[in-house]
């Protein structure tokens, strides 16, 4: 099943995923824009946006090695901060003009205090506090977070963010979330238009450049995509779940094998648009805090949720007639190995098959991956 | 009905022909540099075998393995793990767990009643307990596979071998012979080791007998005996060579293929 | 034995409590090292609390589920008991079936690459192996595996109907995050009461700090005594010990104070004798976390004896606390949460940010003339291993030698104790040091 969608701005969206800077991005450098990078889905975007700057969400897209970066990690940490902090050490992330960590995970809440020692020339790092639990003193303790960082970004960018542009910024955002969803829609079908792999592309590329431009192609996108058919030919439909997946060639590999992508529960995929930023509350920055500690599907980082992972997880299932999960996680990150674990019993009581896979950040041994996709899918009888 | 299963493994290759639900010959070669190599010189003698004279003669062919997509003459390739299984339960309709050992991975399949694969574990990421780590330490001790074997079935007293990479295996296993112990002994611990490793991965799925040995090192009784202590159960022996077992699953899923309808067990049918 | 047939839960905790009643009458009980002596009447604290617990169960009394860092004298104060649902890791060194249950724990599908203790305490939950309290205090902190075990409790069957309480971490060290954990605290309390019915007196909660005040300055007394060259004490007592009476089964108690004053007058007597664990102090050394405690005699002894190292300081001995501020309500939950948060050991590492990886080193190699810095490298410490470049660099600006493992604190058999033994040799020739 080759990617089928021929279309101009498919492309730019696809060559947004391969590469970090992309041209719709260089042109706003150009431009004298600012860029601040993120490494985590619950960091506020919105406050970014608001301070008139372009919020990039941190990957290691077209990292070869971790030669550098080896003598500040071990062999048991997770791929992907030590590619992205391989990057930062030979001066690939210096079109970045910030960088915002979060603590959310033991693997890349690290990257904080090694950039901050070593990688010199960064203008901005800061660190932000993400609650574990999702109740009320936690919402009143992100939204102060939030708080705390409006006034950093001003302090340092010169830029003063009133309730108003934020809120612009967030009826943007909110934008952005609306069309990515209507993308998903059209995957319910039989033969969905959008592979997988091809709408992985497109969530990745939102998280790399403006939000206006973004929406603006992702509508141009959706036109051309309207009252379109795929070719069909997959065995099965196939929900994947799991953490920072940013690489559509591993959705490939998988759809290589007739296991069509129809929906997901990822962090470039529905978690981050399922559900929209409340624009009802008159306090926006208490409305950015609900969203992204309470309101939005939340990933295992969060404590006592796993009941609503779950029931995320199976109706997703049935509303997208999914055959079977896959659950990727990357070697060594404890929290999606005991949700997997958990998710499982959970599926299986549901009568949902399920596959789980441990993977590298940079995609490789693709003949592994194969061999148990094909036999997963040959033991659901297609 | 001629059909044909091609199984391309990383060490060997095999090769089982099919007529009207019973085998009529089976051939096993090592592995050349390329698989395509590999697939037709072992499907060629294996028609040979069979007095056939080419491969159109046969119906359908299913390849499997590890070179499976590199089988140019294959209608269609389904993995190891699904043939495997299918194989081992018609040659032993009363198989439920099928641990096959290859040359570099080894997996664990638990089936339902008619050889659906339900769920299934693999390793391979590391060479302990598949062939590689067995070639490996017979080199080491300079006993060949077959005194592998021999060796651990006389061990009395295992040695415990802590290491759980295969590459400080060898190591471990150097430095116990030259501290003087008993090569048996040595043997017996290495293969408790890996039937440690084996055991861990059945119990991931759940053990329920029939448990059986596939792949090359089935055929070292001094690993079936390891595992049978380790697991409790009797590991039950195929009727025939194990190492086709993958062949086997190929040929009969080209039967279904043919006769569209599933292929009823007809235990071990040589014709 | 009828208890273990209504309570199958209780099966490995009470084989705990006969394996160190059996540890304490066959051997400690026999020696007549003072070191020993102390150590006796460190089981006989872990025994007071096993049987406490077991009577809770057996005549269905309160008790808790929780952890050493989350203010336990809070439930000294309460006359609550408590246990840790991991604590066998901790105390794996003498259970004999540790092995069978790390290989359980990976067949139940956990893998091989998160935190053991963790692994195992999932698997005592899961096989119902874990004793069910009237009310869990759930642990968030330090790392990813706190929060995912109690994930897993949270979800088991036997414990989902338990009422569970998990105060909330802030990643950072400052006035802000005090006053948000303290408020955690509080609210942790008034679940407890809720729960098990009983109520905490404020003043019982003083007089229980002061204590527990007595205990920290002894503490770090004896701390100043491991200063000495040569240190009055290495790994055969001190860290573990002290952690384990101010922290796990003592705190607040006035047998704690007793403990400490008696520790304080052996190390004294050593350091007036200018003795120590070893004929000749050639190495002294800090082990930079929990001591490997599933193979702990078939190392720690050699280092003694093979290379005269001696362990001055370990991750647990560690001393950075201020006393407790017991002159008004407000100030002892500050003082509660900070020890709790910002000093308890593991916790103050591991939970924020990399500073104190940094900061400990700092000190402790200089106020206890340390040799050597070892980072051993437990497998399940994720966010220690991506901070060896600090470490590293920190120990070079010290002019400190550093060496990074990577074992096992709890599975031999992921890094041998032979290959640790190696490793440690090569290391200690190449640095001239021994």
């Amino acid at each position: 099943m080759e990617a089928k969608i021929k279309s101009k701005v498919f492309e730019q969206f696809s060559k947004a995923s391969k590469t970090l800077l992309n041209p719709v991005l260089r042109n706003w450098k150009d431009q004298g824009g600012k860029i601040v990078g993120y490494f985590c889905s619950t960091v506020p975007e919105e406050v970014i946006t608001a301070a008139g700057l372009v919020p990039f969400r941190m990957r290691a897209t077209g990292s070869t090695s971790t030669e550098e970066s080896d003598a500040y990690y071990s062999s048991i940490n997770c791929s992907f901060p030590r590619h992205c902090f391989n990057l930062a050490l030979i001066g690939e992330f210096k079109f970045l003009d910030g960088v915002i960590c979060v603590n959310s995970c033991d693997h890349v809440r690290r990257i904080y205090d090694n950039w901050k020692r070593f990688v010199p020339g960064i203008p901005f790092i800061e660190v932000m506090s993400l609650p574990r639990k999702t109740e009320a003193a936690q919402v009143a303790w992100y939204r102060d977070e939030i708080n705390l960082l409006k006034g950093k970004l001003e302090k340092h960018f010169g830029v003063k963010i009133s309730n108003e542009t934020l809120r612009k910024a967030i009826k943007l955002h909110n934008e952005t979330r609306r069309l990515q969803k209507k993308l998903y829609e059209l995957r319910k079908q039989e033969e969905p238009p959008i592979t997988g792999a091809e709408t992985l592309a497109v969530m990745v590329a939102g998280t790399a450049m403006p939000k206006g431009q973004y929406n603006e192609m992702l509508r141009e996108l959706l036109n051309e995509l309207r009252g379109k058919s795929g070719p069909g030919g997959h065995r099965a439909r196939i929900m994947l779940v799991g953490g920072i997946l940013d690489d559509p060639e591993y959705i490939k590999v998988i759809e290589d094998q007739g296991g069509l992508v129809v929906t997901d529960s990822l962090c470039f995929g529905t978690r981050i648009m399922w559900v929209e930023v409340d624009e009802s509350l008159t306090d926006p920055v208490e409305a950015l805090a609900r969203y992204y500690v309470s309101e939005r599907p939340s990933c295992p980082r969060f404590y006592g949720e796993h009941d609503n992972r779950a029931k995320y997880v199976i109706d997703m299932c049935r509303e997208f007639k999914c055959d079977g999960v896959i659950g990727e996680r990357l070697m060594f990150c404890d929290s999606w190995l005991v949700e997997h674990y958990m998710l499982g019993q959970d599926l299986k009581a549901a009568g949902i098959p399920m596959l789980k896979l441990d993977r590298e950040y940079i995609t490789g041994a693709v003949g592994q991956l194969r061999t148990r996709v094909q036999a997963f899918l040959e033991t659901m009888g297609r | 009905m001629l059909v044909g299963g091609c199984d391309v493994g990383s060490a060997t290759g095999k090769a089982v022909v099919m007529k009207d639900g019973g085998i009529i010959s089976w051939e096993i070669i090592p592995s050349t540099t390329k698989p395509e190599v590999t697939a037709r010189t072992v499907m060629n003698k294996a028609l040979e075998k069979a007095g056939l004279s080419s491969i159109t003669d046969l119906d359908y062919i299913v390849g499997t393995g590890y070179g499976r997509l590199k089988v140019p003459f294959a209608n269609e390739n389904i993995s190891e793990i699904t043939c495997h299984a299918k194989g081992a339960q018609w040659l032993l309709p009363t198989v439920r767990t099928v641990v096959d050992i290859g040359g570099q991975d080894c997996k664990v399949m638990s089936l339902g009643e008619n050889g659906k694969v339900l769920e299934f574990v693999m390793n391979d990421r590391c060479a302990a307990g598949t062939g590689r780590f067995f070639e490996a330490m017979a080199r080491v001790l300079d006993c060949g596979l077959q005194g592998l074997s021999e060796l651990s079935l006389q061990g009395r007293n295992p040695a415990t071998i802590s290491s759980q990479c295969s590459v400080f295996a060898e190591s471990e296993v150097i430095t116990l012979v030259n501290e003087g112990m008993d090569l048996a002994d040595i043997v017996a611990g290495l293969h408790a080791s890996i039937a440690s490793r084996l055991n861990s991965m059945v119990r991931k799925i759940g053990l329920v007998e029939d448990v059986v040995l596939t792949g090359g090192c089935a055929k070292n009784d001094g690993l079936a005996k390891a595992l049978e202590d380790k697991l409790g159960v009797a590991v039950k022996k195929l009727p025939l060579d194990p190492q086709i077992a993958g062949a086997i699953g190929a040929a009969l899923i080209a039967a279904e293929r043919v006769s569209k309808r599933p292929v009823k067990a007809v235990p071990g049918k040589e014709v | 034995m009828a208890l273990i047939d209504k309570h199958p839960e209780l099966a490995r905790y009470l084989s705990e409590f006969e394996w160190f009643k059996f540890l304490r009458e066959q051997t400690l009980a026999l020696s007549e090292i003072p070191e020993m002596q102390l150590q006796v009447k460190t089981i006989d604290s872990l025994l007071k609390m096993y049987s406490r617990i077991i009577d809770a169960v057996e005549n269905d009394k309160p008790f808790l589920a929780s952890y050493y860092c989350l203010a336990p004298e809070i439930y000294t104060a309460m006359d609550l008991p408590y246990y840790m649902v991991m604590q066998t890791p901790f105390l794996a060194s003498s259970v004999p079936y540790l092995l069978q249950d790390i290989d359980a724990a990976e067949e139940m599908g956990l893998g091989n690459d998160l935190c053991t203790a963790i692994r195992l305490a999932i698997y005592y939950v899961e096989a119902n192996l874990s004793p069910l309290p009237t009310c869990a205090l759930n642990l968030l902190y330090p790392c990813d595996g706190a929060p995912l075990l109690h994930e897993v409790l949270k979800r088991n069957e036997r414990w989902r109907n338990i009422p569970m309480f998990a105060p909330d971490p802030p990643y950072y060290a400052d006035e802000r995050s005090l006053e948000y954990f303290a408020g955690e605290l509080r609210r942790m309390v008034k679940f407890i009461e809720k729960h098990t019915g009983k109520k905490l007196d404020l003043d019982e909660l003083k007089k229980t700090l002061d204590n527990s005040n007595e205990m920290y300055r002894l503490w770090d007394e004896y701390n100043q005594l491991r200063r000495n060259v040569p240190s009055p004490h290495g790994w055969g007592i001190g860290g573990p010990q002290c952690f384990s009476q101010a922290w796990v089964y003592e705190a607040g108690t006035l047998q704690g104070v007793e403990w400490f004053r008696k520790l304080v007058e052996i190390a004294e007597l050593n350091v007036k004798n200018g003795v120590g664990p070893v004929p000749e102090e050639k190495i002294r050394l800090f082990w930079f976390d929990l001591l490997p405690f599933g193979w702990v005699f078939e190392f720690l002894p050699w280092l003694e004896s093979e290379w005269g190292a001696v362990m001055v300081m370990d991750m647990f001995a560690n001393f950075p606390y201020t006393m407790i501020d017991t002159s008004s309500e407000e100030q002892m939950w500050l003082g509660l949460a900070k020890r709790n948060l910002f000093d308890s050991p593991m916790v103050r590492q591991a939970r924020g940010v990399a500073d104190n990886f940094a900061n400990d080193i700092k000190r402790i190699v200089k106020d206890y003339k340390i040799d050597v810095v070892i980072w051993p490298g437990h497998m399940g410490h994720k966010d220690g291993s991506a901070t060896v470049g600090i470490m590293r660099e920190t120990c070079r600006d010290l002019n400190v030698p550093f060496i990074h493992l990577g074992l096992d604190l709890f599975d031999k058999r992921y890094s041998t104790p032979d290959q640790i033994k190696d490793k440690i040799s090569q290391f200690f020739r190449a640095m001239g040091l021994g």
